[in-house]
């Protein structure tokens, strides 16, 4: 079965480009604008991967990670937290608080592809979806 | 003169950090600029992204010529030369490029002990708009090009 990717970012710019990265594979991307949204949306998709960003209105990335971490059933869903800031506390904070990976912006798609494929299986998309780009 | 912060140049930081930006998403090469007011006068947009800490607060500000945020948008999103642009993906993506400049200075400002968290992009647009500072506040303007495009990269810090 084909993975299920959220991306949950304030901006529609990155999500559009998170979108665009995962267009030659074979797999559904599904889009949250805060983290509010982005709980509602992994408690009914059970996402086989969360891709999160940092900062963000209504409810940040830490705070969705904390209670995604918190939910029994939602707790082992792998997150990679995408963050505009490279510091070492940084780091280290999404780290504690049970982040798979981490991916600082600015990335370029593959950056993106590479750690998200060693945690969900990526195969190419096949058809003319794939030629498109679509 | 450039600022200094326990080590760092803010204008060498800032410089380097709009070149990764732009590079890094949209591919142009980004250089210092030899004329500072090169956007005087044109149609332009700005990103603002707030900085707040107990020892330093401010914003870092990303000035660009309209036509190149939109140059830039359209790059960003595959879009076509004939496609309307909407006015909000032009904002979104200068909020978004502002965002990751911003991010890259906090965490060299807190990596110095000056621990600081960013606001949500804000925008500007217009054409004859000047950002004044308040008392205390330490100015730092890196004017830099993209090809024939000027743009603008600015911090406004207080510390203490």
């Amino acid at each position: 079965m084909a993975a299920k990717i959220l991306s949950v970012d304030d901006s529609k710019t990155i999500r559009m480009l998170v979108a665009k990265a995962f267009r030659a594979f074979d797999c559904t991307v599904l889009e949250a604008g805060n983290g509010e949204e982005g709980l509602a949306v992994a408690e009914r998709e059970r996402p086989d991967l969360i891709i999160l960003d940092v900062t963000m209105p209504v409810m940040d990335g830490v705070t969705m990670l904390t209670k995604l971490k918190e939910h029994p059933e939602l707790k082992r869903i792998p997150v990679i937290m995408l963050t505009a800031e490279s510091g070492r506390d940084n780091v280290m904070h999404i780290a504690r608080l049970g982040a798979r990976d981490y991916l600082v912006k600015p990335f370029k798609e593959d950056q993106l592809i590479g750690k998200a494929s060693r945690i969900v299986n990526l195969p190419a998309r096949r058809g003319p979806a794939a030629a498109a780009g679509t | 003169m450039s600022m200094f912060i326990q080590n760092l140049d803010v204008t060498a930081f800032l410089r380097q950090q709009a070149s990764d930006v732009f590079q890094t998403m949209v591919a142009p090469e980004v250089g210092p600029a030899s004329n500072p007011d090169g956007l005087h006068g044109q149609e332009r947009i700005t990103g603002i992204v707030g900085l707040g800490g107990e020892q330093v607060t401010g914003a870092v500000y990303l000035h660009l010529p309209l036509s190149f945020a939109e140059q830039v948008t359209r790059q960003l999103l595959d879009l076509e030369g004939a496609e309307p642009l909407d006015e909000a993906a032009v904002n979104d993506v200068t909020g978004e490029l502002t965002n990751m400049l911003a991010g890259g200075f906090k965490s060299a400002l807190c990596d110095r002990g000056l621990v600081c968290a960013v606001s949500t992009p804000t925008i500007i647009r217009g054409t004859a708009y000047e950002i004044e500072m308040i008392p205390d506040v330490q100015r730092t303007s890196v004017p830099l090009s993209a090809g024939t495009h000027p743009l603008l990269v600015e911090a406004h810090l207080k510390l203490g």
